[in-house]
């Protein structure tokens, strides 16, 4: 067990060095999460509706876009210089490379979410420091569950016609029940209500998490094997 | 007889069947009181979702075994029932709204049940296309699939629960109550005749698409 | 019967239409395809 935790490391840690030295991606993928709030913003009439209303869907769709931008860059490291097959003849395990991977996905995606944040709270008004913690947390549950599967099916596309078109195809389906429950949590949270009432959505993303975990974990060997 | 030959006279068959189907239910089922003719289109609609749920059960189920055992026949069987799957769902997301609109005075609503119809379609379209834009290395392809399959399958649930925690429409379900259907007898015979239809239209379908994906396999 | 029930019999025969086009169209390409087997 510790030697998978160990191996997944080790390509986490490859991967964020090698976006730590260019900051291209991130940079970018946090420029596009800034403009789709800007979207967002010119996409209500502020006469019509409450921000409050809105806010919690605007919040959890920039991240539903955020994550999948980034993930379509999990695999084009490894795509260059034909870096995955030099991957897969090291001794590391299959799930050790699947776990890595999703490590630094969430970082990166982490990473922009946090950043994110504040520039929302700024853009529309919307409170937040007092659920801080309650957000924070409602965020990773969601984003941890929809990343599991991004990764997954990232390192199948690559090799696919059309790979960035595909990706957002295959995954968007896998994003609504994270995205729902989010949203719907989320609203509880703005809105001031106790965090008792969120439970349950609490409970079924931290259950979609532990599931779609596990598969991909599984399945992932089946997608890198010949 | 090949595959390909017993398919079609089982679909002969079927579609014979539901030429009974409509008569049955056009001409010898009683018009319910508060949907008017419109309720007629359940005996078509719910059938014809059946269909596409077994149709996915089917794929998710040769796609964990096909990751198991690696044997083509299940992926073939696999890209079969996705594609039949694929027909069964577009005849329920069209008559679908053609019941909505005149019972509930909308076209579309986004209620549990609907919702996850969309969803069945947009995984079978993803899995067909999926299909499509794999070129090597060869088993790939099958692979991938079986992957996309899988998770689609396990999928299906999650979206039910969490759109269910938004307000249902759907009307509730009247067939498979413990006590006894609250469906009166006639219109009961009518709804499982044309379940039974639809399943050997399946059936029949899926048989001849396997035999196309034979006949491309040794091509 | 009485006169609160629905006229709304177009629905019903549009979606049996539908229907039928859907099924045999997707029969008649299984049909092209098998052809010959």
């Amino acid at each position: 067990m510790s030697d998978l935790l160990r191996h997944a490391w080790v390509i986490a840690r490859k991967d964020l060095v090698i976006e730590l030295r260019s900051r291209t991606a991130f940079v970018s993928t946090l420029v596009f999460t800034v403009l789709v709030l800007i979207v967002f913003n010119f996409g209500r009439d502020p006469t019509a509706t409450a921000v409050l209303d809105l806010a919690p869907g605007i919040l959890c769709v920039t991240y539903t876009f955020a994550a999948m931008l980034a993930l379509n860059r999990a695999f084009q490291l490894e795509l260059e210089n034909q870096a995955l097959e030099g991957l897969l003849l090291t001794p590391i395990s299959r799930r050790s490379i699947y776990i890595g991977k999703l490590i630094a996905n969430l970082a990166f995606v982490g990473l922009v979410e946090a950043v994110g944040l504040p520039l929302f709270v700024v853009f529309f008004n919307v409170p937040v420091g007092h659920v801080l913690p309650a957000l924070a947390g409602l965020i990773a549950l969601s984003t941890v569950g929809f990343v599991a599967v991004g990764t997954l099916f990232s390192a199948m596309v690559i090799r696919t016609r059309f790979a960035e078109l595909m990706l957002p195809v295959l995954q968007l389906p896998f994003s609504i029940p994270p995205l729902v429950l989010a949203v719907l949590a989320t609203a509880k949270l703005f809105t001031g209500r106790p965090l008792e009432e969120s439970l349950g959505y609490l409970k079924l993303l931290a259950a979609y998490d532990i599931v779609f975990i596990g598969l991909s974990t599984l399945l992932f060997p089946a997608t890198v094997d010949e | 007889m090949t595959l390909a030959s017993r398919g079609r006279a089982v679909t002969a068959v079927a579609l014979l069947l539901l030429v009974g189907v409509y008569v049955r239910a056009l001409a010898f089922t009683p018009l319910e009181r508060f949907q008017g003719a419109a309720q007629k289109i359940f005996y078509l609609h719910v059938p014809a979702a059946w269909s596409a749920m077994l149709a996915m059960g089917m794929v998710g189920l040769a796609s964990v075994l096909y990751l198991l055992l690696k044997d083509q026949r299940f992926d073939r069987f696999a890209a079969a029932s996705a594609e039949v799957g694929t027909a069964f769902c577009v005849v329920m997301l069209t008559t679908g709204p053609l019941w909505a609109r005149p019972v509930w005075g909308t076209w579309w609503a986004w209620d549990a049940r609907l919702t996850l119809t969309l969803f069945l379609f947009f995984l079978y379209i993803g899995y067909l296309l999926l299909r499509q834009a794999v070129g090597d290395p060869p088993g790939a392809r099958a692979r991938y699939s079986a992957v996309l399959g899988i998770c689609g399958t396990v999928l299906l649930p999650f979206i039910h629960l969490s759109v269910y925690l938004f307000r249902t429409l759907h009307p509730q379900p009247i067939v498979l109550k413990p006590s006894a259907p609250s469906l009166p007898g006639v219109m009961l015979v009518t709804l499982l005749y044309s379940f039974g239809v639809f399943t050997l239209l399946y059936i029949g379908f899926v048989m001849q698409r396997y035999a196309v994906g034979e006949e491309s396999a040794h091509a | 019967m009485p006169e609160n029930i629905p006229q709304n019999a177009g629905y019903m025969v549009a979606a049996y239409i539908v229907t039928a086009i859907i099924v045999l169209a997707y029969a008649a390409s299984l049909y092209r395809r098998t052809r010959g087997r």
